[in-house]
């Protein structure tokens, strides 16, 4: 046998598990190798380190810090319970509950997106015009009011006299949001008027005017979403009133009886004068009689003549061709039926300008 | 060769009905063996103390899945193995033992951590009665691939028969005894190696 299968034996030889012969050859080996002594020497010197290693003693206080990090385990594992506790539920539950949230959040974007068309354009509608006036401006504001002030003074004077008074309560100064909301008080009484009896057109323009441009800032200081909606609604009439779409221009030789036959036409038609200056009137005229008017307008009288003149919306406005009358058009609409911008309202504004031939 | 005093069943039986006094008994009988276990694998009581802890934390949790009390201190003893398994890994990788260099000289009861002097003219037998043999034999341990120091500690520190190690290593007796001669073998050398 040799040294190597000697060694490897030295294990069982020092736990006493070789059999009596094979202990015997293994001595006898022993005995006359002493390169191999020296190594079951070596080895069983090992053998006794290794069995004298002590144990070492538990550190003090181990139980108590067992249990201390038992009850941090546990609530750890409850607060991780109570967070995942989702997960715990059964898919009966869940799955109903999640279908009833997502249609809950779908019906919440379909009502979002139904409603922000009509929000976002009023909104930038408003941003357009409140936007120039910050809380920076706010003594531009003041000045435009005033300014305001200005203009309806000077449209009291051109209105006639006898109508001062109905308009008076338009007028009478205010202050602050007490003024717009007096205007905005009138504004609705006048439409009222408006639809039941022939209001004074001139009373109707003028208070139209103040309160297109009151409206126009008090959309601006509140801009709120209801009121901004019919402050806009008032903020058209006036507009269109104010710009007549059509612009006649009549040559007369007798400016009196030229008048006359205006105002008699004007009735007949059941138009309305909105304004009646010294040779300019505004004449607002259902916009199905308009072109008959314009026809009647046109043969006034022999020594009348007519200058039409279209307005600036000039594709919206189709006059037709009447003898007598001196028409520019614009574009290749002309011969379009009579649609005006004022269908929506039902009248056409006209401006007349009186000229003496 | 020590043996920890066998756990009745009765009290493993209490302790996985949820009584906290069978488990606190089971603690006492076996601590200092979980203890020594991890020691010797571990080379470090802070850690060794810390890896016990969790020992017997995973015992709380999971006796109740025991099926066999008469094997709890196999099982006990395979959940120490693979606690210090685990977490012989994890120092591994955060190169707690490159630190602490396994040439260095290993922390002893008392927390002191003298370097041996190692004098080439000094008579081996010498030499070893210089120094502290447990800390020789713990540096040597340590210095053993971590399935041999197994088998040294299971066999040689806590006395562990082979049938049992058979058991708790999956392995049988003979490649328990083979790879433990082999283990022997290697300490050996080791601690000539470092006795010079």
């Amino acid at each position: 046998m040799d040294c190597e299968k000697i060694r490897d034996r030295f294990s069982s030889l020092w736990e006493k598990e070789l059999v009596p012969s094979e202990e015997k050859i293994i001595r006898e080996h022993l005995s006359s190798c002493p390169r191999c002594q020296k190594e079951l020497e070596r080895f069983g010197k090992t053998m006794e380190w290794l069995c004298t290693v002590e144990d070492v003693e538990v550190p003090e206080g181990f139980l108590p810090e067992l249990y201390k990090k038992i009850e941090e385990r546990k609530m750890a594992f409850l607060a991780g319970k109570s967070r995942g506790r989702w997960f715990l539920f059964p898919l009966s539950f869940k799955l109903p509950a999640q279908a009833i949230a997502m249609a809950g959040i779908v019906f919440l974007v379909l009502y979002l997106t139904q409603m922000m068309p009509t929000e976002v354009s009023r909104q930038k509608g408003a941003e357009q015009t409140s936007s120039p006036l910050s809380e920076e401006r706010k003594p531009e504001q003041l000045f435009a009011k005033k300014k305001t002030e200005d203009e309806r003074g000077t449209l009291d004077i051109t209105a006639e006299t006898t109508r001062r008074k109905d308009i008076e309560h338009v007028q009478a100064p205010a202050s602050g949001k007490k003024e717009i909301e007096d205007i905005r008080i009138a504004q609705t009484k006048e439409e009222a008027k408006k639809e039941e009896l022939p209001v004074p057109k001139s009373e109707m323009m003028a208070s139209q005017q103040i309160k297109s441009k009151e409206a126009a800032r008090a959309g601006i200081q509140t801009p709120g979403p209801g009121e901004f909606e019919k402050e806009l609604a008032a903020k058209e009439k006036p507009v269109l009133a104010s710009k007549p779409s059509q612009e006649i221009t009549l040559r007369i030789a007798d400016r009196e009886q030229a008048i006359f036959q205006l105002q008699e036409l004007v009735k007949h038609f059941r138009g309305e004068m909105v304004t009646e200056e010294e040779n300019r009137f505004i004449v607002s005229l259902p916009t199905i009689s308009f072109s008959e008017f314009e026809k009647e307008l046109g043969g006034l009288s022999a020594s009348t003549q007519t200058d039409k003149v279209m307005a600036k919306k000039p594709s919206t406005f189709s006059v037709r061709a009447s003898p007598g009358v001196k028409r520019e058009e614009g574009g290749g609409r002309s011969k379009e039926p009579v649609k005006l911008t004022a269908d929506q309202e039902g009248c056409t504004v006209v401006l007349i300008l009186l000229t003496k031939e | 060769m020590k043996t920890s005093p066998k756990i009745q069943k009765e009290v493993i039986e209490r302790c996985k009905a949820g009584d906290e006094k069978a488990f606190t008994e089971i603690v006492l009988r076996s601590q200092k063996k979980v203890f020594n276990i991890a020691y010797r694998m571990l080379g470090n009581l802070e850690e060794a103390k810390d890896l016990a802890q969790e020992v017997f934390i995973s015992v709380f949790e999971s006796v109740k899945d025991l099926k066999e009390e008469i094997k709890f201190d196999a099982w006990l003893t395979q959940i120490t193995l693979n606690h210090c398994r685990n977490r012989w890994k994890y120092l591994k990788r955060r190169r707690y033992f490159n630190s602490d260099s396994l040439d260095d000289p290993i922390e002893t009861g008392d927390g002191s951590m003298p370097r041996a002097i190692v004098d080439p003219s000094d008579n081996p037998e010498i030499l070893y009665e210089k120094k502290s043999i447990q800390q020789f034999i713990q540096r040597g341990l340590l210095k053993l691939k971590e399935d041999q120091r197994e088998l040294l500690v299971l066999r040689d520190l806590q006395g562990f028969s082979y049938e049992e190690m058979g058991e708790l290593l999956c392995l049988p007796v003979g490649t328990i005894k083979s790879k433990l001669h082999r283990s022997r073998m290697d300490l050996k050398e080791i601690l000539e190696r470092s006795a010079q």
